[in-house]
């Protein structure tokens, strides 16, 4: 029997945890964002007051979703573009597949989107005979080790430039000798240059759809994203429906925060705005423009008064960069296309609670996410609402069950809660003597694994409380 | 799009509304606000600033002359091949004087070849804030700013605008993105750090970027 999702992630911990390399890795990576992200606030007066207008501004364009996306349909629209709303993953994707096919499309490039990575869009379209590049850096690495992203706005952290260099003599050019990254990027390019001139189709994601000027908001360092967006002759953009703000003008908050979040940056570098096919009059740019909706349970998360908010996600990283199980068990361990917190509360929405249950645990309740999250999203409050919420749906083992209903029927007799604790410090007493903490008698053997038993007391809290208090 | 061929688009409004009437969720009152950027003073020492960060050069001219002057250094380090330029009268005076002999590729013969060596463009604007070219597709299309490893801008003083809330608000006002499909806010040269976090410059765009800006029109 194949192991379920929950029993992946702790296998996958496990040995991420131990993997010293990727430890390296990830706190270097880490430690270089933090520098870089504390510099970037510091450029903003009052990051707080940026926190609350991006948060208003979000909360805002999702209370009146259904308004704000007909206002960005309506514009693109009239420029001569063309909105598709996908209810789910099959349904964008048959979009984009039949298009392409039925435009003759051989190759199409790729920037950097993970709605895509949510509805598996490149698979679908290589299914079908059309070559797929990715070809933001990180993405392009992920894709020719055949991997998921690491990270959303990272996706390749997670390797250093040894393992990187010797992927590319294996799959780009035999050729190259240096670990250099400029040396590898130029690689990259090269090859990928012949991929975006050759391409009949581009395809992008947004990171902001804006209502009332009727265009996607794209932030791209690299450029590819321009490239995607300006050389192939039909452009596709695939976006879930919060994207949507209301104004152009938000947008004059919404980069820089989006910029500093996710990379400590003022600014992305290339933060564009894009309406429609080419016009007449224009130079260049595609002759078809493409904006698919996706919703795949969004609308669902509407109608939860409680996390609505979590539609209110810029997919900075922020939260993943922040932590701490993220830093020691890696993306690629939780199994999800949105790791970390925001996806540990958004998967179980999307993919169903009862399967991902345990992501809502894999986190210390620390808050440090919340305290990042550039649109004060309350995460690790959400983190314990999808505890609550899986608790409720019946969606636990019957075994945990069992062992709440006794724990509660213990609390409630007091002489029957002394016993069983009594009980367990002498049987836990004469175990550890055995030495057999941590093996599989021991009931705390999940943490005595790796650890000297934890000591334990010769009487119980009740009487320490209770002779403490007398002493005062 | 016809009704026929999207046939999930009512269900989804549908459902969107379906959720909405559920309530608003906890909506705090957002209390005095104060000021989310430091107010610009100076924005030519601002941009000029920026510009370093941004690791761009930014050339400051008196008059057209001297601008030819630092275009004709500028291009000095092109290596020799096409050059892609947008047709305007002054970039075609720019380029008669500063690069006679230069082979151009003038925006009215078409879009930049994958082999252009350098683009030369105008921009509709320069944000002090961060400092940043705004250009549209009416700047020599959208391939002008990132086909080439050399992107020259040729702006004046009088273009500069303190902050990004002024530019935005300006393209609104005045409809330039109905005007144009394409627009891009651009503050820096191509790059990536998605190998251990180590700056590239010159990733997929170029890795050069100059911007002339001249004190008078």
């Amino acid at each position: 029997m194949s192991a379920t999702p929950a029993q992946r992630f702790l296998q996958d911990a496990a040995v991420k945890s131990a993997d010293l390399v990727h430890r390296e890795i990830i706190r270097r990576g880490m430690e270089s964002y933090d520098a870089a992200h504390l510099k970037g606030r510091a450029r903003i007066k009052d990051w707080e007051a940026a926190r609350e207008k991006c948060q208003e501004i979000k909360r805002e364009a999702i209370n009146h979703l259904d308004q704000y996306l007909l206002q960005f349909e309506e514009k693109v629209i009239a420029r001569g573009g063309h909105v598709f709303w996908a209810a789910d993953g099959d349904e964008a994707c048959a979009y984009v597949k039949n298009l392409a096919m039925r435009l003759g499309v051989r190759t199409v490039v790729k920037s950097k989107s993970m709605v895509t990575e949510e509805i598996h869009l490149g698979s679908i379209l290589e299914k079908v005979g059309i070559k797929v590049w990715e070809t933001d850096f990180g993405e392009y690495i992920v894709q020719l080790r055949d991997e998921a992203p690491y990270h959303i706005v990272t996706p390749a952290m997670h390797l250093n430039r040894g393992q990187i260099a010797e992927l590319f003599r294996e799959k780009v050019d035999p050729g190259i000798v240096s670990d250099d990254p400029s040396d590898l990027m130029a690689a990259a390019r090269r090859k990928l240059r012949q991929a975006f001139f050759s391409a009949e189709m581009g395809i992008s994601g947004a990171n902001f759809l804006v209502a009332d000027a009727g265009v996607v908001a794209i932030s791209t360092n690299e450029g590819n994203g321009r490239l995607c967006t300006s050389v192939p002759r039909v452009h596709v953009v695939v976006t879930g429906i919060e994207k949507v703000i209301p104004r152009l003008e938000d947008l004059a908050v919404l980069w820089p925060v989006l910029a500093t979040s996710g990379t400590g940056q003022g600014i992305t570098t290339y933060s564009t705005l894009i309406g429609g096919p080419r016009r007449a009059a224009e130079v260049d740019g595609p002759e078809e423009f493409h904006v698919v909706l996706v919703d795949n349970g969004r609308s669902q998360l509407l109608a939860d008064a409680e996390q609505r908010e979590v539609l209110h996600c810029i997919r900075c990283g922020a939260c993943l960069n922040i932590c701490p199980v993220f830093r020691h068990v890696g993306g690629h361990t939780y199994g999800t296309t949105y790791p970390g917190p925001i996806g540990s509360v958004l998967t179980p929405h999307l993919a169903g609670i009862k399967e991902f249950k345990h992501l809502s645990y894999a986190s210390s309740l620390c808050g440090a996410c919340t305290s990042v999250c550039p649109v004060k999203i309350d995460l690790h409050h959400h983190l314990l609402q999808n505890r609550r919420n899986a608790t409720e749906a019946g969606a636990t083992k019957s075994s945990e069950r069992m062992m709440f209903r006794a724990w509660r029927s213990a609390m409630l007799h007091p002489r029957i809660y002394a016993l069983g604790g009594w009980s367990m410090r002498k049987a836990l007493r004469i175990m550890y003597g055995m030495g057999l903490g941590g093996t599989f008698l021991d009931p705390m053997r999940e943490w005595n694994r790796h650890r000297a038993p934890v000591p334990l007391p010769s009487e119980s809290f009740r009487a320490g409380w209770r002779r403490d208090l007398g002493a005062k | 799009m016809a009704q026929s061929e999207n046939p999930s688009r009512e269900r989804i409004l549908e459902r969107i509304r379906a959720g909405l009437r559920t309530g608003i969720p906890n909506s705090t009152v957002i209390g005095s606000r104060g000021e989310i950027f430091e107010p610009i003073s100076n924005p030519l020492q601002r941009f000029q600033q920026e510009c370093i960060a941004n690791l761009m050069e930014c050339v400051l001219t008196a008059d057209c002359d001297a601008s030819a002057r630092q275009f004709s250094k500028v291009l000095e380090l092109v290596p020799d091949g096409e050059v892609f330029v947008q047709d305007d009268p002054s970039l075609r005076r720019l380029i008669e004087l500063a690069a006679p002999l230069r082979l151009i590729r003038w925006s009215s013969q078409g879009a930049p070849s994958e082999a252009s060596q350098a683009t030369v463009t105008l921009a509709e604007a320069l944000i002090a804030q961060t400092g940043s070219i705004l250009v549209t597709a009416s700047c020599g299309g959208r391939g002008a700013s990132v086909v080439a490893p050399c992107h020259i801008v040729y702006a004046t003083v009088a273009q500069l605008v303190p902050d990004l809330a002024n530019a935005l608000r300006s393209i609104a006002q005045q409809g330039t993105l109905g005007r144009n499909s394409f627009a891009c806010v651009i503050s820096g040269s191509s790059r990536t750090a998605d190998i251990e976090k180590i700056l590239v410059q010159g990733a997929h765009g170029p890795r050069r970027l100059v911007v002339i800006l001249q004190t008078t029109n």
